[in-house]
């Protein structure tokens, strides 16, 4: 009877750590939630990793797709009571995410950390590299601008903005200055050059609609983030895409944030690592001209060419203070809407 | 009141309270406080600096104004395209009433998003009007509606009309048909008649419809946004600019309780206009 019972405790001791082991990787019936762009972004996230982690945890993902300020309000809001575990922001917000105690910071320790070129972890995990160009009518504009170009008379009221607060609107403030001669620091010197591409021909919310006024010629010119133009070129013939040099283009970052005190943070990091490892980040490179941050990727010379994926070429662009920039986002909104758009 | 009927009504006023009460003393409330410094989190304590910052600036006096002004041409056009056409689902009879008022409700149940994307297509540089207009040869350019006051307002035009005409119907409706008769008689032109008896009498429903849509417009957030193409500042896309893309809640809490006055204010000047015309000797 002893030995029977001693066998059955001794077997218990065996199974009992494996069936936890087992249980630590079975997240049947856990969601994660993920907020993010959709599109492109949505396809390849959805594919190379909410897809693979449903498989092997038997969780499921849910992206809640939107810009970055629904996703901001949302982490903000639910600050005390997280419903959502990972957020894309873009790079001006995940530093103020992280200092307003949202976001979790990035572990140094983690390979997902190492992995990523140094000094582009701020605030939170560094996605993607973009850049802010030009995106113009080939018809109109014969050859690839340069920033001054859009201050040409020949294109006065062919000019469209993206809607402001923004990356585009914060990136075009800093050409602006810096055209001036000064940068975002002096935000009169940037509005006063602003002022000369007035009337604005359009605020545009995504990209059909700015390619739609292009196709018909009534807009010449628009600063545009690179990725997404270049991956939606192959439908338009007539839409060229311009990296200017005098300055170079503005540096966009997309960064991936798990937030704070999230229901499901072990997902999260799961999700973490796929998104940010070499197969995904390669994809974006080559499918949707996203440049990777991880430094392990290699890339083709052709898929190469139209992203931005080293640190000599970040440190190429222009670099906005982005701390500054938020801080004076308010102002701006209102100089935008005023000064720029005439409303 | 009795208290057996209060006591029946009281799940309702809780649930209202809850639900329309709270969030609105939560928006009065939130309008006090202000953003810590370098933060996107409200601050302790309360100030008045938010309601400083909106008199302090023309801007925001420019937007309400151009609201207002958009929110009163959208109902004067309301007005006068849904008279004729209330007055002849009024004097139609049986299905062709119940069909036409069916048709009103339409856009009223599909929401704005959808009407609106709608009007996008017809109103874009490459939609059905200027299309139309250009087959025609009386442009070789798009005419710009998208983008500008005319557009935005046509589109409040177009989602609204339904709040205009269905209280103009029911008023058309309960005309007695013998006073047109007996004015017509008299020899009053159509025009007097009009004027002289059948506006009088359909007065309180103007007004209804007048509230409806002005209110309406003047909260509106879909259609400005859409049409407008972020160039025609309103309350309604100031407040989503500053809570949305801002993320100052706080300043965008003001702006949604001075709308909310001014929406108030219209709702009072309507029932005041209202009551008065009740009070009128017929």
């Amino acid at each position: 009877m002893l030995k029977k019972l001693s066998t059955a405790l001794l077997a218990g001791t065996i199974v009992l750590p494996a069936a936890g082991a087992f249980a630590a990787d079975d997240y049947s019936g856990h969601t994660l939630v993920v907020g993010v762009w959709g599109g492109d972004i949505e396809r390849l996230l959805r594919e190379n990793v909410a897809e693979p982690i449903e498989e092997e945890t038997g969780a499921s993902v849910e992206f809640v797709l939107g810009g970055t300020g629904d996703r901001m309000a949302r982490i903000y809001a639910e600050k005390d009571n997280p419903t959502m575990d990972v957020a894309f922001l873009n790079m001006y917000e995940a530093p103020q995410a992280l200092s307003d105690g949202i976001v979790l910071p990035p572990d140094p320790e983690s390979d997902m950390y190492k992995a990523i070129w140094d000094g582009m972890n701020n605030g939170c995990y560094a996605m993607s590299l973009v850049g802010l160009g030009i995106a113009y009518n080939k018809n109109i504009v014969p050859e690839a601008p340069e920033w001054e170009d859009m201050w040409d008379p020949e294109y006065n009221g062919m000019i469209a903005v993206a809607q402001y607060p923004g990356s585009e609107g914060d990136g075009l403030i800093g050409v602006a200055a810096r055209l001036a001669g000064a940068d975002e620091h002096d935000p009169d010197a940037a509005f006063e050059k602003l002022q000369g591409l007035k009337p604005i021909a359009m605020t545009y919310t995504n990209l059909d609609e700015v390619f739609a006024m292009m196709d018909v010629g009534e807009v010449a010119m628009a600063p545009m983030i690179s990725g997404y133009v270049l991956s939606a070129l192959k439908e338009h013939p007539d839409i060229g895409f311009s990296f200017p040099t005098e300055p170079g283009p503005v540096l966009v970052r997309d960064m991936l944030c798990l937030v704070k005190d999230s229901p499901e943070p072990e997902l999260a990091k799961m999700f973490a690592e796929k998104a940010l490892g070499v197969a995904n980040q390669t994809d974006y490179a080559e499918q949707i001209f996203f440049g990777p941050t991880n430094s392990q990727v290699e890339l083709s010379e052709e898929a190469s060419a139209d992203v931005i994926d080293t640190p000599e070429e970040v440190e190429s662009l222009v670099q906005l203070d982005w701390p500054y920039v938020i801080e004076q986002r308010s102002d701006w909104t209102q100089r935008w809407n005023k000064e720029l758009l005439e409303q | 009141m009795n208290k057996r009927a209060l006591m029946l009504l009281m799940p309702a006023l809780i649930l209202s309270g809850i639900v329309f009460l709270l969030p609105f003393l939560w928006l009065f409330v939130t309008s006090f406080r202000v953003q810590g410094e370098g933060s996107l989190l409200m601050a302790e304590g309360f100030s008045a600096a938010n309601y400083a910052r909106l008199v302090s600036d023309s801007y925001f006096a420019e937007v309400f104004f151009r609201t207002i002004w958009m929110s009163a041409a959208a109902t004067l056009i309301s007005l006068v395209i849904a008279l004729p056409m209330a007055r002849q689902i009024a004097v139609s009879a049986g299905r062709a009433k119940g069909l036409l008022l069916a048709l009103i409700l339409v856009p009223l149940v599909s929401g704005a998003l959808l009407p609106t994307l709608g009007m996008l297509h017809l109103l874009g540089p490459l939609g059905v009007v200027n299309s139309i207009l250009k087959d025609l040869g009386l442009i070789t350019r798009s005419v710009k509606f998208l983008g500008t006051a005319p557009g935005v307002i046509i589109g409040l035009v177009q989602a609204f009309l339904p709040l205009m005409l269905l209280p103009l119907v029911n008023a058309l409706s309960r005309l007695p048909k013998d006073v047109e008769a007996a004015a017509e008689t008299l020899g009053a032109p159509t025009l007097i008649v009009w004027r002289r008896v059948i506006l009088p009498l359909i007065a309180p429903g103007i007004i209804a419809g007048s509230v409806l849509v002005f209110c309406a417009s003047l909260t509106s957030f879909v259609t400005p946004q859409i049409l407008g193409q972020g160039k025609i500042a309103t309350f309604g896309t100031m407040a989503y600019q500053q809570a949305s893309l801002v993320l100052d809640w706080p300043f965008a809490s003001t702006v949604a309780v001075v709308m909310l006055a001014i929406l108030g204010l219209g709702l009072a000047i309507g029932s005041l206009a209202a009551k008065r015309l009740a009070r009128r000797p017929a």
